[in-house]
């Protein structure tokens, strides 16, 4: 009824756990490339789930306002979405994934690419600015968060989220960027941050094909 | 996974030198040891502490919310007048306002500082990298990021209490617009804390099971299949997957309530065109499968302890296995269960109730393979397997009362009756609690390298099995009854006063229930340092986290450890012991049955 | 031996179970159910025992098992335990039948579920009943017969019931704190809450339904069978005084009904009082057309 059955059995094996204190068989190595973007799409798939709920979130609200823009019924006529500007704004976000790829394909080939990392970096915070300009246009039309109902609600808390997360891209290209030129950082052998915050511009790319379909173009 | 991806095919991979130092904390004596250290098996602990801590503030909250239904409006003996005045009043009894504080925060409380942290913190992290032979984590810093994370989540609820307005008292539900709106509530900033704490909290989920995911994926050791996983390895990799699903939807539905309450968004407001109902959708599509989370490691840790104690195989392995990953598929699909008349459209509540009926199957196919393992079995009754048993039970008990709610009519009935508060608390406490008492006593002398006291162990068992029955078997006939949840004060309704005397005897059951847990932490606490020493596998245990020795070194295995064959090698004809560990061949001489 | 208390703890739980949860009608005992005084009441009543039984077979069966097994292989000197990984044809036994039995309850309760939100008679009364932090109000069809027209977008905490102040039809509805219904004849009860989520629910009705802000939730219909005192209580956490947010409801009879009703009718109509025996006219089955929110057909 009690561990004293087990204490005596167990003498059995001891010797199979012979001296593994002694030394310490840790140097563990890093952690292999293959594993760390495993790791970075694992957590991809979690971003996935994040804007999922909210394009749901917007797509429930606008199918049962009715109309889109929606009626209040107050006669303040709520402005459209600037559909060109961001057109434009979407082809340099989309364009910059490409020249993030070229970073990686000249790192692969052992040169350096920083270039192409500052370029995409600063493509990607012209995206930021003209969506500054653009928000700042829209409140000055009479939307904002707590203007136009559910319409301003969901425009500045998708795009809002959407851009937070292209800042957080554009710092961690320039963080490669700089361990790059700094450092030297990534060879054609070892580079898997590099791919990894790949991984996670062309994520936020994706995400702003489908926030600028449905926000602006249906 | 095939086994080209286990660690020792990836291990050669180039070990640069420079930027890899020794920063595990290893050797580093003093506070910073504590405070910052990589070993998935000091994480555990910190888990294991934090969270024994939540268990006894959410537990006292639920005694003293027992002890207002027991005797509504009688200031609570001696403590009372200790209390915040957001909860109690000047004489020491409890307000209404208070009361709705205490539900919120105990059922927050429990779930997302008490049982996640317990079973997925503590046996996540101890458990995987030891049962599939790894050194650690893939990535054992992101591990220690998960734990600070989850402690800032835990500062930022707790600090709730202190903000103007207090903390919130919206039910852990936090039903909007009656969250989302200042004016309704009374508590924006305690809410907008309660959001931006799950959130944080939603975090420290993920970064876990990023890694848990990754290391189950590519770190098991040479032989070590994904159908030689030990059971629990397997629960926690599934309930890994559902919280990289399920978290993220309660993330940005709880941003959305701080929008609404701090920014005049309107996403929860109907004068806005927004939608009350859109928040239940998004909360219970995380909410339904977090219930799974909370039940899915649970069973994996009951499979194995009654596996080792009736010295048998698991019955019916693959069975199992196949059963988790439908009941987290199907998870994702029965979320309207709770939302039957809410006001969603009639039609699709009866198509969840249909979803709902069928991941019962699942659950029943696990109940019977568990009657199954110990089916012939020779039993050894020890505080580990007595939990494990109960679990049982008390699972089937609460499962069995989930069948009733699941039926759309009689859910329009019971919904919202201390019915429901009966089938979770079965389910949660029965079910989960159940389980991380038993995983604590069988691995305690890994954890710790000594064993726990005994009869306090018993003493544990007897008074939570009797009182926690004592406590929420009445609470079926008081929702049957017609009895409210979440009401301050049931004895307001003439139909309710008779049932009077049930609320008692639950108050009763609840004191019991709150000092059986005193004997389980003192036993801990206590036997951590002071227990007699620990053989390195005192329960003849075949998984491979019992064949290192106390104080399992700093990566684990001095030697990568082979796996010849599936976990639960017990009783096997022919061998002279009757298990036979994991790494360790079969004779020629004996046949292992194919599972 | 531990095992035997253990085994008999789980099966007293069970006897607990049986004896408990499904005693007599409760009358005055902590047992049973509450009165049911409702006709669908008394279907999900069927339903309920048709559960009860499966459940505590199924309880009784598997626990039964469990604790001769307990029991029986309990370790003893000598005995090994049997080496088996399993048997698959258990297995396919076991997972199918219950899925038989579960798809068979779950369609049993969705016809039946189906069955009680079919359109309420053409016969029935109908009652605006509006909630609010933390209180209800109801509103009765006036001479006409018919409510005024509302708008839930109107509602506001001037005009907490949504209608036109243009519409003569405004003044005449009756507006009451309690809920008078009439034995024997369907009411139809048209839900609505001005602020947050509240929740009609009567135990003795065997109905519970959530007011959303926003929506008029239509579907609710129910037919008394006796006459009586309830009360009617909210259900859904709802703020502070939800604990307490409940009325009177009183089931009488048809002409009771119209005692109390026609007075109120009349005085908001501005007509001295008539004899009390004067029916007044039935309710028009135009009235739920003359809201402005469809009642269901909403995507959520
Ligand atoms: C660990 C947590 C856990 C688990 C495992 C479950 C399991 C189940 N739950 Fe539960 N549930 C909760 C936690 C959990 N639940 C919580 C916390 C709430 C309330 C949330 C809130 O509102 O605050 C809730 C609420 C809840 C509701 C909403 C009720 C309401 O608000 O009105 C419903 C409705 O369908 C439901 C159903 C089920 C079902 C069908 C199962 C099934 O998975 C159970 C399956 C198991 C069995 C059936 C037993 C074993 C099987 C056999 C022995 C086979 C033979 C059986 C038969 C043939 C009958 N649950
Ligand atoms: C894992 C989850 C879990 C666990 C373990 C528990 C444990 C308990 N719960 Fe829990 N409960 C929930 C999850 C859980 N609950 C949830 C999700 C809700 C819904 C909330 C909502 O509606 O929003 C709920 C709601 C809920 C209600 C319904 C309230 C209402 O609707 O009005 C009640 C009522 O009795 C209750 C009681 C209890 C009791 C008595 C315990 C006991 O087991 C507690 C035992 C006590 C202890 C373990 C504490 C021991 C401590 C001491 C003796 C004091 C020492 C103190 C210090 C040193 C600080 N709970
Ligand atoms: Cu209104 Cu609760
Ligand atoms: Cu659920």
């Amino acid at each position: 009824m009690n561990n004293a059955a087990y204490n005596d059995s167990s003498l059995f094996h001891a010797p199979m756990v012979a001296e593994v204190s002694e030394h310490d068989h840790h140097a563990a190595p890093p952690t292999p490339p293959a594993t760390c973007k495993l790791g970075m799409c694992i957590f991809l798939c979690s971003e996935a789930l994040l804007f999922s709920g909210l394009i749901t979130a917007y797509l429930v609200l606008r199918q049962s306002a009715g109309t889109w823009p929606p009626n209040f019924g107050d006669g303040i006529e709520l402005p459209p979405m600037p559909k060109l500007l961001t057109g434009i704004n979407t082809v340099i976000l989309v364009s910059s994934s490409f020249v993030y790829h070229f970073a990686e394909v000249a790192v692969k080939k052992g040169k350096s690419g920083a270039g192409w990392m500052l370029l995409s970096a600063m493509m990607g915070a012209t995206f930021v600015g003209l969506q500054c300009v653009e928000w700042t246009e829209l409140y000055h039309e009479g939307l904002w968060f707590n203007k136009g109902g559910v319409y301003g609600s969901t425009f500045f808390t998708l795009t809002g989220f959407h851009g937070a997360h292209v800042c957080i891209g554009v710092l961690l290209i320039l963080w490669c960027f700089f361990l790059q030129v700094t450092k030297g950082t990534f060879t054609p052998k070892r580079h898997v941050a590099l791919e990894n915050v790949g991984l996670y511009w062309h994520f936020v790319d994706v995400v702003w094909v489908f926030l600028y379909t449905i926000l602006y173009l249906v | 996974m095939s086994t080209s991806l286990t660690h020792d095919s990836i291990a050669p991979v180039e070990v640069h030198g420079g930027s890899h130092h020794d920063d595990h904390g290893h050797g580093k004596p003093g506070i910073m040891h504590y405070l910052w250290n990589t070993d998935h098996k000091m994480i555990a602990l910190q888990f294991l502490w934090s969270a024994t801590f939540f268990l006894l503030f959410g537990g006292a909250m639920a005694l003293a919310m027992r002890w207002q239904l027991g005797f509504p409006g009688h200031p609570i003996p001696v403590i009372g007048h200790l209390l915040p005045h957001s909860v109690v009043n000047d004489e020491g009894a409890i307000l209404p306002s208070g009361y709705n504080v205490l539900v919120t925060m105990h059922g927050t409380i429990l779930v997302f500082f008490v049982a996640m942290p317990l079973l997925i913190g503590v046996f996540g992290n101890f458990l995987i990298p030891l049962k599939i032979g790894a050194g650690d984590m893939a990535f054992p810093a992101l591990n220690e990021l998960s734990y600070w994370l989850f402690a800032l989540s835990g500062v930022l609820m707790l600090s709730s209490f202190w903000v103007p307005g207090g903390a919130p008292g919206t039910g852990w539900t936090a039903y909007a617009p009656l969250s989302s709106v200042a004016a309704y509530n009374q508590t924006p900033m305690g809410q907008t804390l309660w959001c931006a704490a799950l959130f944080v909290n939603g975090l420290s989920s993920i970064t876990g099971a990023v890694n848990y995911i990754t290391t189950v994926i590519t770190m098991r050791a040479p032989g070590m299949t994904m159908f030689r996983l030990p059971l629990p390895v397997w629960a926690i990799f599934l309930t890994a997957i559902l919280l990289i699903l399920a978290i993220p939807v309660l993330s940005a539905a709880a941003a959305l309530i701080i929008f609404d309450l701090n920014f005049g968004t309107t996403f929860y407001r109907p004068s806005g065109y927004g939608q009350p109902l859109l928040w239940q959708h998004l909360f219970w599509f995380f909410g339904h499968p977090e219930v799974y989370i909370l039940i899915l490691p649970a069973m994996g840790l009951t499979s194995e302890i009654l596996s080792v104690f009736s010295r048998k195989p698991v019955f019916g392995y693959k069975a199992m296995v196949w059963a988790m990953i439908a009941i987290g598929f199907l998870g994702f699909i029965v979320w309207g269960h709770h939302m039957y008349v809410s006001g969603m459209n009639l039609t699709l509540s009866a198509a969840f109730s249909v979803s709902t009926m069928v991941i019962a199957v699942p659950s029943a196919i696990k109940t019977f393979n568990w009657m199954g393992t110990i089916w012939r079995g020779s039993i050894h009754y020890t505080v580990p397997m007595a939990f494990a048993v109960a679990f049982v039970s008390m699972f089937v008990i609460g499962g069995l009362s989930g069948i009733f709610m699941a039926s759309t009519p009689v859910d329009l009935f019971v919904h919202h009756t201390y019915f429901i508060v009966a089938h979770f608390h079965y389910v949660l406490f029965g079910g989960s609690m159940f389980a991380i008492f038993a995983a604590v006593y069988f691995w305690f002398p890994k954890m710790s390298g000594r064993m726990f006291n005994n009869t306090l162990g018993w003493i544990h068992f007897w008074m939570t099995f009797v009182f926690f029955n004592l406590t929420f078997f009445p609470m079926h006939n008081l929702g049957l009854g017609g009895m409210m949840r979440r009401i301050a004060d049931p004895t307001v309704y003439d139909c309710l006063k008779q049932l009077q005397p049930l609320n008692v005897v639950c108050t009763i059951g609840a004191m019991g229930l709150g000092l059986a847990t005193l004997p389980f932490v003192w036993n801990i606490i206590w036997s951590m340092r002071n227990g007699p020493k620990a053989p390195a596998n005192p329960w003849n245990s075949t998984t491979l986290e019992w064949t290192v020795s106390h104080p399992i070194p700093h990566g684990n295995f001095a030697v990568t450890p082979t796996v010849y064959h599936g976990p639960y090698e017990y009783s096997v004809p022919g061998l002279v012991r009757d298990f036979l560990p994991q790494n360790e061949k079969a004779p020629a001489h004996v046949t292992l049955e194919a599972h | 031996m531990f095992s035997r208390i253990l085994s008999l703890s789980v099966f007293l739980s069970s006897i607990l179970m049986a004896a408990g949860a499904f005693a007599e009608q409760r009358n005055g005992n902590v047992y049973g159910l509450p009165r049911c005084v409702t006709t669908t009441g008394m279907q999900i009543d069927e339903v309920m025992k048709i559960i009860f039984w499966l459940t505590a077979v199924v309880f009784v069966l598997t626990q039964g098992t469990y604790i001769y097994y307990l029991i029986v292989y309990r370790r003893r000197p000598g005995v090994p335990a049997h080496y088996s990984h399993g048997n698959n044809t258990l297995e396919i036994i076991w997972t199918t039948a219950p899925t038989i039995v579960f798809l068979a309850l779950a369609i049993y309760g969705d016809r039946l579920w189906e069955d009680i939100h079919r359109p309420a008679p053409e016969s029935a009364l109908t009652v605006d009943v509006s909630s609010y932090q933390f209180g209800w109000q109801f509103r009765y069809p006036g001479i006409s017969g018919q409510l005024a027209p509302m708008d839930v977008r109107k509602i506001t905490p001037q005009n907490p019931f949504g209608t036109d102040p243009e519409n003569p039809k405004t003044a005449q509805d009756v507006i009451t704190t309690d809920l008078v219904i009439p034995v024997g004849r369907p009411v139809h009860v048209l839900l609505h809450a001005r602020d947050v989520i509240h929740s009609f629910y009567v135990p003795e009705f065997r109905l519970y339904q959530d007011c959303v802000p926003g929506r008029t939730i239509g579907w609710v219909w129910f037919q008394a069978t006796q006459t009586g005192d309830f009360q009617l209580a909210c259900n859904q956490l709802c703020g502070t005084g939800h604990y307490n947010m409940k009325a009177p409801i009183k089931i009488v009879s048809e002409d009771e009904f119209q005692k109390w009703l026609t007075p109120r009718q009349q005085k908001n109509a501005g007509i001295p009082a008539l004899p009390a025996s004067t029916p007044v006219a039935a309710p028009s089955p135009a009235k739920a057309a003359s809201l402005t929110m469809p009642s269901s057909g909403n995507t959520l």
